[in-house]
């Protein structure tokens, strides 16, 4: 069966200064599949987020998403052509409560009031915080900021989610939570890149893992091949892991 | 009889005995002195309102809506004096030629953020005002430079927005003032309101749910700007005279944000509270002690602001709030639904 292609990195390129953030980076992400995006700290994978969704403009390449060219679209244009993202450190409207935070990604999707508040109620619901929805979300923990944060981006009726380190901070038992409902996201149809450190959990959820190092894929395959891989191991250790791993 | 009532309707018999008490104060107030403080208290609230759209809701600190005051009122006067356009339609044009104004300015302005942005607008409304200050006639339209600029009076003539008596000038902010709540409480529940308050939040979590964070300030901030010219406009015909200072200067600029702030922002009633109290003590101790030291009362008026922002950072309306649920028996947990509403500390 041949899956249809929703997004496709082409040779995406961005400079800061002199530093090659992200480095001719080829990347496809195909219908409903989750993919991990790993890779030691500073090597580009929040980088690519902002170049998805439209925070950064490439220095070189394109950002194909449903067959179209998105390159260089702003971050809300981004957002209504169906790319949802998450935030690494999360960005709640503190004064607003949990059900009108999630009514702001609704709001993408419908003008009316009534109606968005329905879509806001259901995702409230499914990210488990439905008890909590007229808390302020100032007043939440770390562990409910997370799901708040996936709930906003969900309520915008995504085709894609990124996200970025939404188990960063968890306690094993959230982390398991949460393992659970991107999985139950990603079965409900909708495609997940994620960045994330917990490696486990990681595995549990992808079925398909892409290492970026310096800027540079240096690794993609399934969770086993990828951890098997000398380069990526070599990133993560160190060069002097190399001869001992082999 | 009340505690079987639900807050919504606690809400609106409160409402609606307050508009009545309005109502009724001119016939029992007859002194033109009185009906005039009462009818300034009113035009501050409104002003306080239409700064809170885009100062409250999306958080905008603007400390130059002065310009918007001025605009909205020199061009009503000018199309009155000389061609005699009466200001019931002028005030389209002065507060139209405001919006545009507006848009002008938040274009390059709305990308700053933070003190970026208030700083920007103190620069502009200074420099109105000398510009004001400087300039005698434009284009043969007399502008009347720093000695101001005198609305020609025509005695009783509804049409033209001019009367003899004070009172319908009351009535004339009353409604104002209504439509403004009105308005207000709308944007809260709409759409507007929700992405208002978000892109204040945080704007780069707003980009992300598919704000066009830029367009959603330049919609707020014309509609702050146009009502916020009727409220200058309104000011000329009851004062008959525009001077630069007072209807552009940082006076009229600031004591929106005090009002509003001091008051509660981003609330709907915050600034009309804010307005309406802070309005009338600033009178009664300018009355009372004005006569003694010269300056006295501004002092202790600031006094006041200052007490107000230390001890009740989210405004006057949290004090109000908490003794009105207390006094109205109010239901728990009934939350007041749209985004305005959750005023929060």
């Amino acid at each position: 069966m041949v899956q249809e292609t929703v997004l496709d990195l082409r040779d995406l390129t961005i400079n800061f200064g002199g530093l090659v953030a992200v480095d001719s980076l080829n990347m496809t992400v195909k219908k409903g599949e989750a993919v991990g995006l790993i890779g030691p700290n500073g090597a580009g994978k929040t980088t690519v987020f902002n170049l998805i969704s439209g925070f950064y403009k490439p220095t070189r390449g394109d950002v194909v998403f449903m067959n179209e060219k998105i390159t260089g679209l702003a971050p809300y244009d981004v957002c209504r052509k169906g790319i949802g993202r998450t935030f690494q450190i999360v960005k709640p409207f503190g004064k607003m409560t949990v059900l009108e935070n999630v009514m702001v990604g609704g709001f993408s999707r419908t003008r009316n009031p009534q109606e968005c508040r329905q879509i806001a109620a259901e995702v409230v619901e499914m990210v488990g915080l439905g008890s909590k929805k007229d808390a302020l979300a100032k007043n939440l923990t770390i562990g409910d900021r997370k799901r708040l944060e996936v709930a906003k981006a969900l309520a915008t009726r995504p085709e894609i989610l990124l996200l970025d380190e939404v188990l960063a901070g968890l306690n094993p038992t959230e982390v398991d939570e949460s393992v659970e409902l991107i999985k139950e996201i990603n079965a409900s149809g909708i495609t997940i890149v994620m960045i994330e450190h917990v490696l486990q959990a990681t595995m549990a959820i992808c079925n398909r893992i892409v290492v970026l190092d310096y800027g540079k894929k240096i690794a993609e395959g399934t969770p086993a091949e990828v951890t098997q891989d000398p380069e990526v191991i070599k990133a993560y250790l160190g060069d002097e892991y190399e001869t001992t791993v082999n | 009889m009340v505690k079987n009532m639900t807050n919504e309707n606690k809400n609106r018999l409160v409402a609606g005995i307050v508009l009545l008490i309005a109502v009724l104060i001119p016939l029992v107030l007859d002194k033109p002195y009185y009906i005039h403080v009462l009818t300034m208290c009113l035009l501050w609230a409104y002003l306080a309102s239409a700064w809170n759209i885009v100062g409250g809701f999306a958080g905008q600190l603007s400390l130059g809506h002065g310009i918007y005051t001025s605009v909205g009122a020199y061009v009503t006067v000018i199309l009155f004096n000389e061609f005699g356009l009466s200001p019931l339609l002028g005030m389209f044009f002065g507060a139209g030629a405001a919006v545009l104004v507006s848009l002008i300015i938040g274009l390059p302005t709305f990308g700053l953020r933070g003190a970026y942005y208030a700083l920007s607008t103190v620069a502009i409304s200074e420099g109105l005002v000398v510009l004001y200050e400087n300039t005698m006639t434009i284009g043969g339209l007399r502008l009347g430079g720093a000695e101001g600029l005198i609305v020609k009076l025509i005695g009783d003539a509804p049409l033209h927005l001019q009367f003899t008596s004070k009172i319908p000038y009351y009535y004339i902010a009353l409604v104002m003032l209504l439509l403004i709540i009105g308005l207000s409480k709308w944007i809260t529940k709409s759409r507007l309101g929700y992405y208002l308050v978000a892109l204040r939040e945080d704007e780069d979590g707003a980009r992300a749910l598919g704000i066009d964070v830029r367009r959603t300030k330049l919609i707020a901030g014309a509609l702050s700007a146009f009502c916020a010219a009727i409220g200058g406009i309104f000011y000329a015909m009851l004062i008959r005279y525009l001077e630069p200072q007072a209807i552009a200067g940082a006076a009229m600029s600031t004591q929106m944000v005090f009002l509003a702030i001091v008051g509660g922002a981003g609330t709907v009633m915050g600034p009309v509270i804010g307005g309406i109290l802070l309005a009338l003590i600033s009178e009664i101790i300018r009355f009372y002690l004005g006569g003694y030291v010269m300056g006295l009362h501004l002092f202790i008026y600031g006094l006041i602001v200052v007490l107000m922002i230390i001890y009740k950072p989210g405004g006057i309306i949290e004090v109000v709030e908490h003794y009105y649920r207390r006094l109205m028996n109010f239901r728990d947990r009934e939350v007041a639904s749209g985004a305005g509403d959750s005023s929060g500390s």
